[in-house]
């Protein structure tokens, strides 16, 4: 499995390529643009770009999605009818799918969007914005920031301490970082709000 | 900022229960990198894995997906290494050496780093979290995108240096200098420093937060 990193300058966000050279194939989360080396990485090796996940619908993190789907016609994975309209592979609550060979789980973490979803490859876990280093999603309302600490820490806080965290934005993390620094996760462990959420 | 990066192996080590990634390994008679069934801790050949590690490195300046976690390095010199997609979770690394060290999505996190000079270093999509640094001197260098969250950093300099987009959250910064460096959109939140200059460098670009009692988080 290899990873390539993207840096959007529109909107900051981060954009990850998944291959796995022994089936020659591509995934893409979260094209927010899509670069001349994005492309020419895809052409180069000859990769089947097999699915494109989105971690959820907002611009920074799909606007690429257009420009790959007049080129390929890969699977479009998001919990968002309205990132593809029709052909969009809905995503709901959590799953394992086989994409190009490698096994690709989900996990539905709403709070800073409703629809956001959370991939793990590997010992990688791709967080969109729902968790990105040290800090939590913004939320709009404290329920959904509720929602958020819980989906965070029932479904990614228990991942194994080196799990990898890359983020829609800002740098990588892991997950034994995010459970100690956390700014969200330690006050919340602190102030003892566990029993309420 | 792209970056064509071959993540380190996630095998999982066979021992029992254990659920750390695999070491790599390396055969000097072929000279190729592979996995070794056990992670460091459990490895019953640890020391030998330990002294291919430091051949490995030693014979190769471009390093990619090599994972040493729980290794220690000491007395080595990285001038011009580049390290791309490694795990060097839990390392120790004492008075390393280096000019022009190249980190690319790679992670450090709860290393020790002590005695080190990597001036000029240009290290970027790395993460630092919970690392421990002590007389470091990263001056000069261009530390973009990184994460040092809830490192422990003292008596170390980053004069010079850009960390644009770099995160120090709950950081602990002691008798440390960020002179003359780019601090754009470099976070700040909730970390306590004790004698942190910023002489000279762009802290109205920089995000702050109010400074909290690192005691009073355990």
């Amino acid at each position: 499995m290899k990873v390539y990193f993207n840096l959007s300058l529109e909107g900051f966000s981060n954009c990850y390529v998944v291959t796995n050279p022994e089936e020659k194939a591509a995934i893409i989360i979260d094209p927010g643009t899509v670069t001349k080396e994005i492309l020419l990485q895809i052409e180069r090796e000859q990769l089947n770009l097999e699915a494109v996940l989105i971690t959820h619908n907002h611009e920074s993190h799909l606007k690429g999605l257009a420009t790959l789907r007049k080129i390929y016609t890969p699977k479009i994975y998001a919990a968002d009818y309205e990132v593809a309209d029709r052909e969009t592979q809905i995503l709901k609550d959590d799953g394992i799918l086989r994409i190009g060979g490698l096994q690709v789980g989900y996990m539905s973490v709403p709070g800073h969007t409703p629809d956001s979803m959370v991939f793990k490859i590997g010992k990688v876990l791709f967080t969109g914005d729902a968790l990105t280093a040290s800090t939590l999603g913004s939320t709009t309302n404290t329920y959904a920031e509720r929602m958020l600490l819980a989906a965070v820490h029932n479904k990614i806080l228990s991942q194994h301490d080196d799990t990898v965290i890359m983020p829609g934005h800002g740098p990588p993390s892991s997950v034994a970082a995010e459970k100690n620094f956390n700014t969200s996760v330690v006050v919340r462990t602190v102030s003892g709000l566990d029993d309420k959420g | 900022m792209p970056y064509h990066v071959k993540m380190f192996s996630y095998v999982i080590c066979q021992h029992p229960s254990c659920q750390k990634t695999a070491v790599s390994n390396y055969s000097k008679d072929t000279k190729t990198l592979s996995t070794h069934e056990y992670c460091f801790e459990h490895s019953p050949i640890a020391s030998q894995i330990e002294e291919y590690i430091y051949e490995y490195i030693k014979s190769n300046d471009k390093i990619v997906g090599l994972n040493a976690s729980g290794i220690s390095f000491q007395n080595l010199d990285f001038t011009n290494k580049r390290f791309y997609g490694c795990n060097f979770y839990g390392c120790t690394f004492r008075n390393i050496h280096s000019e022009n060290l190249r980190s690319r999505m790679s992670m450090f996190d709860f290393s020790i780093f002590s005695d080190c000079n990597l001036l000029g270093s240009n290290l970027q999509f790395t993460s630092f979290a919970g690392a421990t640094f002590s007389h470091i001197l990263f001056t000069n260098s261009d530390l973009v995108h990184n994460n040092f969250c809830g490192s422990h950093i003292l008596q170390s300099s980053f004069d010079d240096s850009d960390l644009y987009n770099s995160r120090f959250i709950r950081a602990r910064l002691q008798n440390t200098s960020f002179r003359n460096c780019n601090i754009k959109k470099t976070m700040f939140f909730e970390m306590s420093q004790e004698n942190v200059s910023f002489k000279l460098s762009n802290t109205r670009e920089a995000l702050f937060s109010k400074e909290i009692d690192y005691e009073s988080l355990f």
